[in-house]
């Protein structure tokens, strides 16, 4: 192993265990020692609806009443478009649209208020259909070669839809968000949240004033997971919008229902495969991928990119056309979640493949495995696979750990008895970075270091940490290329009054691009240190030289300067009495380049992991026909728990990545993508080689299978 | 503001629970997720009366304020109770749970209750005019309604010593651990010369109460085994026939599918 991999115990071990960090919901003042008051939105009960108007009870004095007349800017948070608005226009678009907010000391007098209000509305007809939903935010369409001729030459055609569930982050922090108003008119922001500087960008514009105006300071986070990208710009702005009126602190922290039925999730999808086979090959696939994005925008468009470009998998097809929208409905409006469009596009694409070779009485790993990409093989966006494909190893690690083939082999003899068996696999990879040029025409990564006159460093940057290891891992890199000890290096949670933009916490890029930033501002600083001094030094983001620039245009050129990649096996015992599956192994390889800490690296690939095992198997949220959230509890939205995986083995393979620190390359993401094609390929197999199509497969929809197999 | 009330006897326990308007509390595991406003509490998990596991001539009687991970490590409590009580949530909720607020919170989805309902335990319930013993399934009035009177507190829960050792028991929750009941089984089977004595089928989680149909169960009893193995097909599909689910988290059709594959898992086990 190599010296950086090495463990050490986390900078932020001490304080969270011994629960002493302070959250956004633990302060018991403000700032400037005033009373904080409690901020509670009053949302939409109907999916679609005109608001005529709001019957506002009476207010006791010191309560107040904010909504968008009381935004001193544009009543619109800037996330990628600018369509969510920070409280509602004149319609509703869900049912959790914020209308408005009730401010007050007493929370629970602020509680009854909210259920005092009376919301006049006039009904319109909400969209609930992903299928039949005519509205795209989003429309993409890319290819290459000719799609149309493979599928004329072909022996055989397929066509097959594919489709998955919503997932939640389930944060143990549910979301949260305070603000102060500051003396000399400025506005402090603070509470739960991946990205200081998205925060920052969209106050100035709501509260019509100047950058200067307004910080931005990340509060310590109980979790993330891509689900506190965005709506903390949304929640932001509102509690600014508050503070402003009250002119005083307000803050509002989620309860658990609300944050589950009205916050982000994954987005729910609907995937069209037509796939063309000539001698054994696919030659063709024509992939129509629906998200269903919600009532507005938010983070859709990225999410989406980034699913289509995945939606070939790790396959070679010459001939790919393919459209992708993201289709309003009248529900939640959906954003990012760990995987980030992936997981949804990768279970159509495996579980296509498998389809495939089942039809052709080939082994589905077998046909994976003659269709992989390998170095220098064109992207679907005809972009370069610039560095070697792992994927044989890695294959070869998770046979060696669980009898792979063998099993496969095994459990698709016929089967008898109240228990039956299956193995599944699932390839994939994880680009590593932002979608496209995004990091060079939109971020701009700035990182800094700032050496003290003690010989303490302390390192400037706006990536949050929000369990995945930064305040440990940034130190890491640094002190390792000063050679100095690891506490001699610090790094705090960023306020935007004193770090630089290095760039949103998302897509896995922290550590890759940030991180490397800090190697190449730690050498610098190195070469230049002198004893006694308070020096600092910056580092900017520059693109690597061997990138073909990506056209969003034409969807061409390299979406991801490198790749992680992912070979996930899962073995499932079905119970044909209950419909449980038991989960006897899941075994998963993950190339994350060089791990920058061993066991902070392990544990994100087991969460991450289990998480895309509990996405496939029981985490089920669904809306009625009234676009309502029903599971909107911990005892219905069922999450796994330890108990539930107890043979969980994850395997690190190593393909460094040149421009990352050390070789590292994103981690974050990569372990969650695969689960679910893995998983229902398996479930396939214990249900007597059943064609499935849809994740999560829940208990219910396996015993609905064994009754009508007859199992 | 909560009030609450600590005695430190049984006696001083009926006494407040006569005077006042009090909820019981022994583990609190419901009541403070519940986090009922402006309710006086009236904590139990500390009267020793109530912390007791004795056996007797016929019966194990189990203290209303008796923990089941306490209960998990006694050899006394039959095992078909311990079980269930492995399934329980988690280590956590186990430490602080007790039979007498898995009685008392009025679920048919508690597991405790569902042994209760198979193996026909009687309650011992007191109140400082005297006490009654009441068999579980009279204690169960329907939905969350129970036959407690107001000054009234769950005791004792009395198990018969014997006669349980045949047994079936399954619960099928969401996942392996902190889940909810999505359907619970328990069966018990009693044979003397080689025909079947008694027999008892419960369902828990499927209706507002746990569910037993004692004409069908009958319909086995006094049978060898394998008379009971001709009777089958008609003892299945009159449970198929008479089985009323309620709505529940997940469709009926599942449970119902799930409740009848248990059935005959039971039967199997006794080669029936």
């Amino acid at each position: 192993m190599e010296n950086i991999s090495r463990s050490v115990v986390k900078k932020d071990h001490a304080p969270k265990m011994s629960g002493r960090s302070i959250y956004v919901s633990d302060y018991q003042t403000a700032q400037s020692g005033e009373r904080i008051l409690t901020g509670k939105l009053l949302r939409s009960t109907l999916a679609h609806a005109r608001v005529l108007g709001v019957d506002v009870p009476e207010l006791p004095e010191g309560y107040f009443y904010v909504d968008a007349r009381d935004v001193p800017g544009d009543n619109n948070v800037n996330i990628v478009l600018d369509d969510t608005p920070v409280f509602c226009r004149e319609t509703v678009e869900y049912i959790g649209d914020p209308i408005a907010m009730l401010c007050g000391p007493d929370p629970d007098e602020v509680e009854r208020l909210v259920k005092a209000c009376r919301v006049r509305y006039e009904e319109l007809e909400p969209v609930l259909d992903l299928a039949a939903g005519q509205e795209a935010f989003f429309d993409y369409r890319f290819g290459h070669g000719d799609v149309d001729a493979a599928f004329a030459a072909a022996d055989k055609q397929y066509d097959e839809t594919f489709e998955t569930g919503y997932q939640d982050q389930t944060y143990l922090e549910p979301q949260g968000m305070m603000a102060e108003p500051e003396a000399d008119g400025g506005m402090y922001v603070h509470g739960s949240m991946q990205c200081v500087y998205y925060v920052h960008g969209a106050l100035p514009r709501v509260l019509a004033c100047a950058p200067e105006k307004v910080h931005v300071f990340q509060d310590v986070t109980g979790g993330g997971f891509g689900g506190k990208e965005d709506y903390p710009s949304v929640l932001g702005c509102q509690v600014a919008v508050a503070a402003r009126k009250c002119g005083a602190p307000v803050r509002c922290v989620l309860d658990r229902r609300e944050d589950l039925a009205c916050t982000s999730k994954r987005h729910p999808s609907l995937c069209r495969y037509r796939a063309a086979v000539k001698d054994g090959k696919v030659t063709a696939l024509e992939i129509d991928v629906r998200f269903n994005a919600g009532g507005y925008s938010t983070l859709s468009a990225v999410v989406l990119q980034r699913g289509i470009i995945a939606a070939q998998g790790v396959y070679n097809i010459p001939n790919l056309r393919l459209r992708g929208r993201a289709i309003k409905t009248n529900t939640v409006p959906n954003g990012a979640y760990r995987g980030f469009g992936g997981p949804q596009t990768f279970f159509a694409v495996e579980m296509m493949m498998d389809h495939i070779a089942r039809d052709l009485g080939v082994d589905a790993l077998a046909f994976k495995e003659a269709h992989l990409v390998k170095k220098g093989d064109s992207t679907s966006t005809e972009g370069r696979y610039h560095f070697p494909v792992p994927l044989p190893g890695m294959i070869d690690q998770v046979d060696a750990a669980c009898d792979l083939r063998k099993k496969r082999a095994l459990y698709s003899q016929p089967q008898t008895g109240r228990y039956r068996r299956g193995i599944g696999t699932s390839l994939y990879f994880h680009g590593a970075g932002f979608t496209g040029s995004g990091e060079r025409d939109l971020i701009k990564a700035v990182a800094k270091l700032r050496k003290y006159a003690d010989g303490t460093v302390e390192v400037l940057a706006a990536n949050g940490e929000i369990g995945q290891g930064l305040r440990t891992t940034f130190p890491k890199i640094v002190a390792q290329e000063l050679g100095l000890p690891l506490e001699k290096v610090s790094y705090n949670h960023p306020d935007t009054a004193r770090v630089p933009d290095s760039g949103p916490t998302v897509a896995s890029r922290s550590l890759m691009v940030v991180g490397e930033l800090l190697r190449r501002a730690a050498a610098k600083l190195k070469a230049q240190w002198r004893d006694g001094e308070e020096q600092e030094v910056e580092e900017r983001f520059r693109e690597p030289d061997f990138l073909i620039p990506f056209y969003l245009d034409k969807f061409s050129g390299d979406a991801y300067p490198t790749y992680s990649w992912g070979v996930n096996a899962i073995e499932v015992e079905v119970d044909t009495y209950t419909g449980k599956t038991k989960i006897l192994g899941a075994y998963g390889s993950f190339d994350v380049g060089t791990p920058i800490d061993e066991k902070i690296v392990i544990g994100q690939m087991e969460g991450g992991f289990l998480q895309g095992i509990g996405y496939a198997s029981i985490e089920k949220m669904a809306y009625d026909h009234t676009g309502r959230i029903r599971s909107n509890s911990f005892s219905d939205y069922l999450i796994p728990t330890a108990a539930d995986v107890p043979n969980l083995k994850c395997m690190l393979y190593v393909e460094k990545y040149p421009e990352g620190p050390y070789g590292a390359k994103g981690a974050g993401e990569l372990p969650l993508v695969g689960a679910p094609g893995a998983y229902v390929e398996a479930m396939e197999q214990a249900l007597g080689g059943v064609s499935l199509h849809h994740a999560p497969f829940t208990a219910e929809d396996t015993m609905d299978t064994i009754v009508k197999e007859g199992l | 503001m909560v009030n609450g009330f600590a005695p430190a006897t049984l006696q001083e326990a009926l006494a407040i629970r006569a005077a006042q308007d009090v909820t019981p509390y022994a583990g609190g595991t419901d009541l403070m997720v519940e986090n009922r406003r402006g309710v006086s509490y009236l904590f139990l998990s500390k009267i020793p009366e109530l912390r007791q596991i004795t056996v007797d001539d016929t019966c194990v009687r189990i203290g209303a304020a008796v923990t089941f991970t306490e209960a998990l490590a006694d050899e006394r409590v039959p095992q078909i109770m311990r079980d269930a009580l492995a399934g329980i949530a988690a280590p956590a909720i186990r430490n602080a749970g007790t039979f007498g607020g898995n009685l008392g919170n009025g679920s048919a989805k508690a597991d405790s209750v569902l042994v209760e309902f198979a193996l026909d335990a009687k309650l011992r319930l007191v109140s400082l005019s005297g006490e009654r013993i009441v068999p579980v399934e009279q204690f169960y009035l329907g939905r969350k309604k129970l036959d407690l009177h107001s000054d009234e507190l769950i005791a004792e829960i009395l198990l018969p010593k014997t006669g349980w050792e045949n047994y079936y028991y399954e619960k099928v929750g969401g996942r392996n651990a902190l889940a909810i009941s999505r359907v619970a089984f328990a069966g018990v089977l009693r044979m003397e010369n080689d025909r079947i004595v008694d027999l008892s089928a419960a369902f828990g989680a499927v209706a507002d109460t746990v569910l037993r149909l004692k004409d069908a169960e009958g319909m086995l009893i006094g049978k060898t085994v394998a008379e009971a193995k001709a009777a089958k097909e008609a003892f299945l599909s009159r449970y198929e026939q008479d089985l009323t689910l309620t709505r529940g988290r997940v469709s009926a059709e599942y449970r119902k599918a799930v409740c009848l594959r248990l059935l005959q898992a039971f039967l199997e086990k006794f080669g029936i």
